[in-house]
């Protein structure tokens, strides 16, 4: 009787254990903020990356690990379909810091007619995103759940992350718009000193 | 008797603790799958930004007896588009107008830019869904009231005070000639 007693006290540890281990952390600590500062940037070209994601039920053959497994089994036995593709848009920025130039950086050589200057370094920087979501297909039937705001916020949340990760793994993104931020650069300033009759040429800091 | 109780039980508890470790170890179940991003667009631009503003920003609407409540973390910029900008020399002196202002405003990527926080229905038992087109329309209206907003709260003055100063400094260090620049709407002009 004794050891049956011991057994169901372990049996209920284990249990507390997992719901434990289960329980999403809850973030109680968010407070809303503003800010507004001043910057002196020159934009010169900006990228939109669009991201998507699906959403479907968990197939049995695909899950890996118990959770994966009793997921799948649920999601097998629910009547009918739940499935959805999202997307959204995101801008990357490419821009160099005007507060970092000073009259230092350019050399006007008024009997050559030419000007000189070396611009700050190009820097990227994610400008934002959509604030709307695309709901590029939606096909939920039979007794299933409608993917509601909470749940596409969540995606939403998900792309966002796996965008920034994938933003950093990938420098491709960066110098393609590095580059045509460069170009544009040389183009504006040669234009502007060729206005006056000067031919510009630009360089960058590292 | 007694000792095959205890394999028993050490047996059981054995299979308990190897089950929560699995379930420990195992992957989340995770129903979303990512496709890689793609860069569709890249646009070549001269904007002088002068502000930034971050802001979390309340979105709260109804349609009918359904209520929906959010937050949403807004990115704005103002900036001014040389590209186009007016010039005009006046013996050495150059003399260009400040630009109507670009009022962008994006939801912000840092993490937790975006939460719902409750949806309701006034009647009982009716359902607190919004579709996607409704939730979108929302938000669409949050942004065309945030940038009421803006406008309301001195930021595109402020904005375009600073981008004079920033821009009669550009031009002077790049051209070699005195700048001056007029503004025709300081306050700015909401579209």
């Amino acid at each position: 009787m004794k050891s049956l007693r011991n057994l169901t006290l372990l049996i209920a540890a284990s249990l507390l254990c997992l719901t434990a281990a289960c329980r999403r952390d809850d973030d109680s600590s968010r407070v809303f903020l503003a800010e507004v500062r001043s910057v002196d940037k020159l934009v010169l070209a900006q990228m939109t990356i669009s991201k998507m994601a699906t959403i479907d039920d968990l197939r049995l053959e695909d899950a890996d690990g118990l959770k994966q497994a009793v997921e799948a089994l649920g999601d097998a036995v629910k009547i009918g379909s739940r499935k959805g593709a999202y997307s959204y848009d995101t801008y990357m920025q490419a821009y160099i810091d005007m507060s970092a130039f000073s009259e230092n950086d350019v050399d006007i050589d008024r009997e050559s007619r030419t000007i000189s200057m070396t611009l700050p370094p190009v820097q990227t920087e994610l400008a934002g995103r959509d604030p709307g979501i695309r709901e590029d297909h939606y096909r939920v039937t039979g007794l299933r759940s409608d993917i509601d705001s909470k749940e596409r916020a969540e995606i939403k949340e998900k792309m966002n992350t796996a965008l920034r990760a994938e933003i950093d793994r990938n420098p491709a993104f960066r110098d393609r718009l590095m580059e045509q931020a460069r170009a544009k650069a040389r183009a504006y300033f040669q234009s502007l000193g060729e206005a006056e009759g000067y031919t510009v040429t630009v360089d960058f800091k590292n | 008797m007694k000792t095959i109780r205890l394999i028993i039980l050490l047996l059981v508890v054995a299979a308990v603790a190897g089950v929560v470790v699995w379930w420990k170890s195992s992957p989340e179940a995770d129903r979303v799958t990512m496709r890689d991003a793609k860069a569709i667009d890249i646009r070549p631009m001269v904007r002088l930004c002068s502000v930034e503003i971050y802001e979390d920003y309340p979105v709260k609407a109804s349609i009918g007896t359904r209520h929906f409540f959010a937050r949403e973390t807004l990115r704005g910029s103002i900036s001014f588009d040389l590209d186009s900008i007016a010039r005009d020399s006046r013996d050495d002196t150059l003399v260009v107008t400040l630009p109507r202002e670009i009022v962008e405003i994006h939801e912000s990527t840092e993490p937790d830019s975006y939460e719902v926080i409750d949806t309701w229905n006034d009647r009982f038992l009716g359902s607190d869904k919004f579709t996607a087109a409704e939730e979108n329309e929302i938000k669409r209206k949050a942004v065309a009231n945030y940038r009421r907003r803006i406008y309301a709260k001195g930021y595109v003055k402020r904005a375009r005070a600073e981008a004079r100063q920033n821009l009669q400094a550009l031009l002077a260090a790049t051209t070699g000639h005195p700048v001056i620049v007029i503004d025709p709407t300081p306050a700015g002009a909401l579209p």
